[in-house]
């Protein structure tokens, strides 16, 4: 199964026989500037019309691979071989003028131009009206309808997407990647993504498919290449191999069952151990909430729901349907136009952030970078943000530093936040080890309440783990969760009620036991449930 | 008001009204593409001064080709800094501004006529003349090209690609367009133009070098491009503006008995400060480039 150093490989694939191979990567090695070793002796070949999936965790060296095989970083060591030789990109010009595109996880759109000027750039001189022939015809021949004449801010994420893979079609590429691309789809969305990639493969296209998801990888692709530690760890036949195997290979151990990351238990497996139950007061209610976003939209559009202690609520939905404005304004972060917050039996409505942490209010935010950490800022620094103004912490306008750092040693041991010290910068620790300081400080609060964003997005398989295992802990507690997440198998999982969000309203309050996946389907998409 | 008089007033209006719009709407270029110049007032100064020098070896052609290179050539400075090498913009702008001072100070020296100097009438530029009055042949230049880079901005293939590099270079560079050589040549044309306007300054306008001569313009221009919201169109409109306040402090200046009341410094505020008010009255929700001022890194 391990694929040797560059060696050619004999085996019967259904759809070459054009060339051997469309692209091969060998020893490529990948230092960045600050030491870190992203990648190294990668070998990987690509052949045309084939799905070839690149799995692995995040950390694993994935993105960094396809930027390399993009043009956008150049390798260490290594070389890039195409059936005429070996090629040297330096940028992404050079890898489209031999019919390599990329398809970035985070979109590479001028939000401001429409998706015809985005299409338009870089493509040299443009003709507008000849361009829009042919960008009619591949939407006509692709199924990638978008409209050409809208600012693409204005687009749905999907939408978005499209415009993005139009943007790569256009310039007539024979090898599309596609980093993460389902990450930010709705599951009818994905499903049609699949459709479309299964196509580009029947016209003797290649595409590199990466994603952290096995069922994914398992669903579209014809070979599954696993990286681990910026190292090849494993070359499957997407026929011969099984969740389990791939599981292993990227985490490098088998996977217990007792221990199961989320992701596995896709099998429908929403039958977790009955909930207790709505009981008590609500500790939170929202009533008639109305929030705008930012461009002046209502948001949230007259939403309703009661917190209890001892319950996970999940808010599922795909992004984008105000989840974010309905956090920001139950924690005080965004004016509420309409209808009240109460926290605790109090009406909260507006109250500043500093009083409903008082109150006992614990927030993860969604964007950590943003709103969680300051980058710049140490390990201890960050542990007493929102704190610093605590008796503990502060003495005569002076912080007192001895007992921060004592806080700051207490999470990174408790939490273990794996760091280089205390007075490491935020920004030097993983995505993982920087929700769980996030994580630790704001349940140093104490809290009643946690409201959790997205607490999982972007961490690797064991420290979303953790951050689950974490919550299911708090509820155990006794207090009250709301969590609010567009990972549909995280909220299935761990909810013992999901809501589903569209448009600024719940299309329905359930229980995940009683969700059949055509159910979930509708309420993401819009349509009410039969009961609330 | 006799005839002449009111004309004398409107042609005050149009010459100030040219440096402004010239350095501006080179600006909104430049910053279109994501570099910021705060070293504006510096080009307008030292290509008056080089403008001059030009002027007296060849003419006054020769004068305002020598103001625009040596804008293309700060220009280009300012860009190899800023774009390839992610120098902070605002420090290389101050940079601009203070070299400008000292060199022109100095060269004025050198030129044996410290703090002044005045450009000799036959190497000037020789005024357009109408039954109406003369003006100055760069008048129709500015009133037109904002028009020009306008279209340039908005319907070429070209402009797009100076829009995406300062909206999302990381999109532009993935779309295969070269970010730090289209940064560089946005801002240095845009420089260029603020050359331009410095050479006209001394060889067609004013007729003579100050170590002052620039007298805040670079900024005010900063100001209209801010106040543009990057649209040359509203850049020229700025330009007008400051024309028009211009005229007025100088009709003012006119009137029986203001010259023994107030002093004239105070009237010779009063363009800037009109301008700055407008400008930040008018100031709506102007959007810029998301990557402005952000030197543009690789990951």
């Amino acid at each position: 199964m391990t694929q040797g150093p560059g060696a050619s490989r004999p085996r019967p694939f259904p759809h070459k026989r054009v060339a051997e191979f469309l692209l091969r990567a060998e020893g490529l090695t990948k230092v960045y500037p600050d030491g870190t070793v992203a990648l190294s002796g990668v070998d990987l070949t690509v052949r045309p019309g084939e799905v070839l999936g690149l799995l692995g965790e995040n950390g694993a060296g994935k993105t960094t691979l396809t930027k390399i095989l993009s043009g956008l970083l150049p390798p260490t060591a290594g070389r890039i071989l195409t059936p005429r030789g070996p090629v040297r990109f330096h940028s992404p010009k050079d890898a489209l003028r031999i019919g390599i595109g990329m398809v970035h996880q985070h979109f590479a759109l001028v939000d401001t131009f429409t998706a015809l000027e985005n299409v338009a750039l870089g493509l040299g001189r443009v003709n507008f009206s000849l361009l829009r022939k042919k960008l009619e015809r591949l939407v006509a021949e692709t199924g990638l309808r978008v409209p050409l004449d809208v600012p693409v801010e204005n687009l749905a994420v999907g939408e978005r997407q499209r415009v993005e893979i139009l943007k790569v079609l256009a310039r007539d590429v024979k090898l599309l990647i596609l980093d993460e691309p389902t990450s930010v789809l709705t599951p009818v969305e994905t499903a049609e993504l699949f459709k479309f990639l299964r196509n580009l493969r029947e016209q003797g296209k290649a595409v590199v498919f990466i994603t952290h998801k096995l069922k994914e990888a398992l669903a579209v692709t014809d070979r599954i290449v696993v990286l681990r530690r910026g190292k090849v760890a494993g070359e499957v036949s997407t026929k011969e191999t099984t969740a389990k195997e791939l599981a292993r290979l990227m985490i490098g151990v088998e996977v217990e069952p007792g221990r199961r990351p989320v992701e596995l238990s896709l099998e429908a497996e929403f039958s977790r151990a009955a909930a207790p139950g709505p009981k008590g007061e609500p500790i939170l209610m929202v009533k008639d909430l109305q929030v705008r976003s930012d461009t002046g939209e209502l948001a949230v559009r007259g939403l309703s729901f009661e917190l209890y202690p001892g319950e996970i609520l999940g808010i599922a939905g795909v992004e984008g349907n105000g989840q974010t404005e309905l956090v920001e304004a139950i924690c005080g972060l965004r004016r509420v136009e309409a209808g009240e917050v109460e926290l605790l039996g109090r009406k909260v409505t507006g109250r500043p952030p500093t009083e409903l942490y008082r109150l006992g209010l614990a927030h993860i935010p969604e964007d950590r970078w943003k709103y969680g950490l300051i980058l710049s800022f140490t390990v201890t620094e960050n542990s007493i943000l929102g704190l610093q103004r605590e008796r503990d912490f502060q003495a005569a306008g002076f912080l007192r530093a001895r007992a921060i750092r004592g806080h700051a040693a207490r999470l990174v041991r408790e939490f273990g936040i794996q760091t280089a010290g205390l007075s490491a910068p935020a920004k030097s620790l993983s995505g993982g080890n920087q929700q769980k300081l996030i994580a630790g400080r704001e349940l140093s609060k104490d809290p009643k309440v946690i409201i959790a964003a997205q607490p999982t997005r972007g961490l690797d398989i064991g420290a979303a783990q953790f951050i689950r295992e974490l919550l299911f802990r708090l509820r155990e507690e006794g207090r009250a969760i709301l969590l609010v997440s567009a990972d549909l198998d995280e909220v299935l999982a761990l909810s013992d009620r999901v809501a589903f969000m569209y448009e600024g309203t719940f299309t329905g309050i359930v229980r995940p036991a009683e969700l059949t996946a055509e159910a979930v389907g509708l309420l993401m998409g819009g349509v009410k449930a039969g009961k609330g | 008001m006799s005839w002449a008089y009111f004309w004398s007033l409107f042609s005050i209006s149009l010459h100030a009204m040219v440096p402004i719009t010239l350095t501006a709407v080179g600006e909104v270029i430049g910053e279109s593409a994501g570099l910021f110049n705060i070293g504006l007032e510096g080009i307008l100064l030292l290509s008056a001064f080089t403008g001059t020098l030009g002027a007296r070896a060849g003419g006054p052609i020769l004068g305002l080709l020598m103001g625009l290179v040596t804008g293309l050539g700060i220009g280009l400075v300012f860009g190899v800094i800023c774009a390839y090498w992610k120098g902070s913009q605002m420090i290389a702008g101050v940079g601009i501004n203070l070299f400008a001072l000292g060199f022109v100070a100095f060269g004025l020296q050198v030129l044996g006529s410290p703090g002044f100097y005045t450009v000799p009438r036959d190497v000037q530029l020789a005024p357009i003349r109408t039954s109406v009055g003369s003006f100055s042949p760069l008048i129709p230049v500015a009133l037109l090209l904002p028009f020009l880079i306008h279209w340039f901005l908005n319907h070429t293939g070209v402009g797009l690609r100076i829009k995406a590099v300062g909206e999302n270079p990381e999109a532009a560079d993935v779309a295969g367009i070269p970010v730090e050589l289209t940064q560089l040549l946005s801002t240095a044309v845009g420089a260029a133009l603020a050359g331009l306007a410095g050479a006209y300054m001394s060889v067609s306008w004013l007729g003579s070098v100050t170590k002052e001569i620039s007298a805040g313009r670079g900024f005010i221009a900063l100001a209209t491009v801010v106040f543009s919201g990057l649209r040359p169109l509203l850049a020229l409109a700025g330009g007008l503006i400051f024309g028009f306040f211009e005229s007025l402090a100088t009709w003012i200046q006119s009137l029986p008995g203001v010259k023994e009341a107030v002093p004239w410094q105070f009237i010779s505020m009063i363009p800037y400060v009109a301008t700055l008010l407008v400008v930040a009255g008018v100031i709506g929700r102007v959007r810029f480039p998301k990557a402005l001022g952000v030197p543009y890194r690789r990951e």
